[in-house]
């Protein structure tokens, strides 16, 4: 993790969290407006907001490089809102915009890593500058309507200057005669140039005329008798500089300045209002962020409302009343430029210094425990926070944050996984002790009809609340499957080789716990086939009459219970000679070659340490890939299996359970055991015939069901259980379907139909493969006792 | 369910100063002991259900209140003769650092002990004694030897 400052690493993760998803909700604005080639004003608001809280909380962990950035294309959709300028050059304002979105976004990627150096945005900065300036001037052409852009801050301390010109403000401001050019036309709004030039820089700001902004007559009225301004800069300017920058303004001749202000002298107590940004929220919280900062270069310092540690009401009165604080220090001068500095503070005002202090200080160092109940006018003062209460503060704001991520906007809400987790859970729970009681053993016998009434409609209410949970946690894959173009696309230019990325059924839906698990192996795979599958020469694709572009197709599909997701590739396919090879070379063998299988060896570029490949590449070729594919697939409950053909291409098969959890199966038992078949592979069951039982030469067995014959399994055979019956015409037969293929499984008996909840093995019966062995999970039974969930398909292919 | 005669969560300390806390058991006519800190809970034996296809010394899955845990027979794991369980029989089950529990079946549990680390020597480093590591330090207490089990060997195939 990059550093930050103290206190701030505590919101690291937060930040994290919501500028990402910020920006995954600005890319969405971004991609739908570009398909309907138009922005509603509700969008341009959107991403004017998104930008404004990206803008404010990157400067609060202090990454300035992309605050800056945000706020430029802040101030360009602030002109976009205000102006409503015809844009024609579309494709370069969303080239622009999306450019920015993943430039943030890396930057995001990059604050988590160790070592972080932050990036130079300026060179899109200028761009996205250049553009806002164009539009600007594209816009105010017409100067009827016009209302020429302000920067946003400007925007929001100008006006409310330039509605009521206070006489009062007297003898603190400068007032400064500005005249313009002859004949450079529009004066009124030159005149607002000026205005939003100097309104960042000032405190207080006022103007003759004051409707510069929307009355174009008043262009005459400056032509005449030259545009006043009254203004008293902030804290960190004087009044020299603000004149120097409304003589830069263009079309600026000539400024004189008829009163000069006083210059407040920082001596003795200091006060200081401190507002913030509109809407950067726990403003209270802010404000201890500056009182923190300021603290150490200090003698002496008070604020109020005193409570902003532990009163998140306190956030209202500063909003409302501003943020007091009163302060000696040596350097008065430095610490007002702290202030001004502290992220999120729109404006820092020095109300008056000298001894004058204010009552309540007095009493400063002893109400410092005071309970202040009372949030803002009745300000209980504090002494400059002492070490010991800083600690205490970093994890307040951390407990805050905790709580805030509530957000009612778009009636979405985010809601920790861990909580989803535990939902399911607890459903799942409810669905076993649901088959407790409906199938009670004390109930045996009786006749309760209406019990029964109930209990159906128990069953029912339960699998609607089991299917609305699994819902929830339902996303469509697309996701995972759209990071993948970006590593194509990057692939394709480094490798240099021609690639389509095709998508087919992007919208099936998985649960999300899954998803998050599926990244990692979807892009080790699909870099494998862009740099091993994919054949290097264009050359050696044309000779074998494939067409020169190489094709890699990502398609997931439902499959009972079960998503599928293939990568192909249709590049050169797996050398099955130099697996073996190679294979033989690491010593992996185990029988002789001749006795491999295709499907076997493709298989063993899934063990540990096999690589084919000898060139280890930036991408792939370390021979951890496949085998680590293999692992987090099967961490999450499923498979992974290989298919190829030399000069065609390979194809990845991951299956995957459509979530961790819930299965209709049907009970059998074979001896002590009670295994559970997924309902959704039985075909059918059945008592055999003797005139059904066919034998092969060798003796093994196979059943015929309507002129159809199927392999049969004995399970206490593949599972070494002492059976309860090992007499084919006592048992019952099974017939069994998963991925195409069917075979019939002998158990004793038939227990029953029942939802179980599918629990993962842990991995020290994994590291046996019993998922190979056709054993998917386990599952507790109303009874208490363990149920193995088989899956047939890895008992068929295993067989 | 099962019936936790003992458990280690309300009783778990820290390492004493200079002791280290070992629960110790019996199998056979040894005492072997493991460090208080991987003990989850001590459960009486209970039903076992047989899960294929794996080594034999992994006896099988329990039920420790809806979670479903692999036990271990120590005797097999360590090549001994295994006897038919009786009322004293334990399972001991551990919990390792990822949450990740495992059960061990033990003839009995004796005592929890805090043991003065200076009595605790290291096993000798030599690849025929103690090949397998499954042993991690030796407890040389007044009365007689004691073996200090390594959890996550024990574990490890």
């Amino acid at each position: 993790m990059a550093k930050f400052e103290a206190g701030m690493e505590s919101m690291v993760d937060m930040f994290i969290f919501e500028s990402t998803s910020l920006l995954e909700q600005l890319d969405q604005i971004l991609m739908k407006t570009e398909n309907e080639s138009g922005f509603s004003s509700e969008e341009i608001n959107e991403i004017f907001r998104t930008m404004h809280t990206i803008k404010g909380s990157s400067a609060m962990m202090g990454l300035d490089n992309m605050s800056k950035l945000a706020h430029s294309i802040e101030d360009m959709f602030y002109i976009i809102r205000e102006e409503n300028p015809v844009i024609s050059d579309m494709r370069s304002l969303y080239d622009l915009v999306f450019n920015a979105s993943d430039l943030l976004k890396a930057e995001i990627e990059l604050i988590q890593e160790e070592e972080y150096t932050p990036t130079d945005f300026s060179d899109a900065m200028n761009k996205i500058k250049a553009f806002a300036a164009a539009l600007k001037n594209g816009g105010s052409a017409p100067a009827a309507d016009a209302a020429p852009a302000a920067s946003a801050p400007a925007a929001s301390s100008a006006p409310s200057a330039a509605a009521q010109p206070q006489a009062s403000a007297g003898h603190e401001l400068t007032t400064v005669k500005i005249i313009f050019d002859d004949d450079c036309k529009m004066e009124n709004l030159r005149a607002l140039l000026v205005v939003n030039k100097i309104a960042e820089d000032c405190d207080k700001l006022e103007y003759i005329p004051a409707d510069i902004e929307n009355n174009p007559d008043t262009a005459k009225d400056i032509i005449e008798n030259g545009f006043i301004v009254k203004f008293k800069p902030s804290c960190d300017m004087d009044i020299d500089s603000i004149l120097n920058l409304i003589g830069e303004t263009s079309n600026v001749k000539s400024y004189e300045v008829l009163e000069m202000g006083a210059v407040i002298e920082l001596t003795g107590t200091i006060n200081v209002k401190v507002t913030f940004e509109e809407e950067c929220k726990m403003e209270n919280l802010r404000a201890l962020i500056v009182v923190n900062n300021i603290k150490d270069s200090c003698t002496k310092l008070t604020y109020e409302p005193a409570d902003i540690e532990n009163n998140s009401a306190a956030a209202q009165t500063i909003i409302d009343n501003g943020f007091m604080l009163h302060f000696e220090a040596n350097d008065p001068k430095a610490v007002i430029r702290t202030i001004h500095s502290s992220p999120n503070v729109k404006r820092c005002e020095i109300l008056s210094s000298g001894t004058s202090a204010p009552a309540p200080q007095a009493a400063a160092p002893t109400q410092a425990a005071a309970p202040a109940a009372n949030t803002g006018a009745q300000a209980a003062s504090k002494a400059a926070a002492p070490a010991a209460a800083e600690k205490k503060s970093v994890e307040q704001i951390n407990n805050m944050l905790g709580n805030k991520g509530s957000g009612a906007k778009q009636s979405l809400i985010s809601v920790n996984l861990h909580k989803l987790d535990t939902l399911l859970d607890l459903v799942g729970e409810i669905v076993i002790t649901e088959a407790m009681v409906t199938s009670n053993p004390d109930l045996k016998g009786l006749r309760l009809d209406n019990f029964q009434k109930s209990a159906r409609q128990l069953r029912k209410l339960n699998s609607e609340l089991q299917d609305t949970v699994m819902s929830i946690r339902m996303v469509p894959i697309s996701g995972a499957f759209n990071k993948m173009t970006r590593i194509v696309r990057d692939m394709k230019v480094k490798l240099n080789k021609d690639v389509d990325l095709i998508f087919e059924g992007e919208e099936t839906e998985v649960d999300k716990s899954i998803i998050d698990q599926l990244n990692d192996p979807l892009m080790h795979m699909v870099r494998n086939s862009m740099d091993h599958g994919i054949e290097d020469n264009v050359e050696d694709r044309i000779a074998r009459g494939k067409p020169a572009k190489g094709k890699i197709t990502l398609s997931a599909y439902n499959s009972s219970n079960e998503v599928i997701i293939v990568i192909a590739d249709d590049g050169a396919g797996i050398d099955t000679r130099r697996v073996l090879e190679k294979a033989e070379k690491n010593g992996l063998l185990t029988k002789p070659m001749s006795e491999y299988t295709d499907k076997e060896i493709f298989n063993m570029i899934m063990l540990p340490g096999f690589s084919t490949n000898e060139q280890v590449t930036e991408y792939s070729g370390r021979g951890v890939g496949m085998d680590v594919v293999r692992k987090n697939i099967e961490k999450i409950g499923g498979s992974v299996s290989v298919d190829s053909k030399w000069g065609e291409g390979s194809a990845f098969t991951i299956k995957i359970p459509l979530s961790l959890s819930i299965v209709d199966g049907m009970e059998v038992s074979v001896g002590q055991s009670i295994f559970t078949i997924p309902i959704n592979s039985i075909r059918e069951s059945f008592k055999v015939k003797p005139n059904q039982l066919v034998k092969d030469t060798d003796g093994k067995e196979m059943i015929m069901i309507r002129s159809e014959c199927f392999p049969l399994i004995r399970l206490y055979e593949t599972y070494d259980l002492t059976p309860g019956t090992s007499d084919l015409y006592e048992g019952i037969v099974i017939l069994v379907e998963a991925e195409g293929k069917c075979a019939c499984i002998f158990a004793d008996e038939l227990i029953g139909e029942q939802q179980v909840v599918v629990k993962p093995f842990s991995s020290l019966l994994n590291n046996f493969n019993v998922k190979q062995h056709g054993m998917a999970g386990c599952s507790i039974l109303g009874d208490g006792s363990i149920t193995i969930i088989l899956d047939i398909g890895n008992i068929i292919s295993d067989f | 369910m099962s019936e936790a005669i003992y458990s280690a969560d309300t009783k778990k300390k820290a390492f004493a100063a200079d002791g280290v806390e070992i629960l110790f058991f019996t199998i056979g006519d040894k005492t072997y002991g493991v460090e208080i800190e991987f003990v989850k809970e001590i459960i009486s034996i209970e039903q076992i259900t047989v899960v294929p296809k794996i080594p034999d010394y992994i006896k099988g899955v329990i039920n420790i209140r809806g979670k479903v845990v692999p036990v271990i027979s120590v005797r097999k794991r360590f090549g001994m003769e295994e006897i038919p369980y009786d009322d004293r029989t334990c399972i001991i089950v551990l919990e390792f650092e990822n949450g990740e529990q495992v059960g061990i079946i033990v003839d009995r549990v004796q005592e929890v002990v805090v043991v003065d680390k200076t009595i605790i020597s290291k096993t000798p480093d030599c690849k025929n004694v103690n090949s397998n590591r499954y042993i991690k330090s030796i407890i040389n207490s007044e009365d007689n030897i004691k073996l200090l089990l390594d959890c996550t060997k024990l574990i490890m195939n």
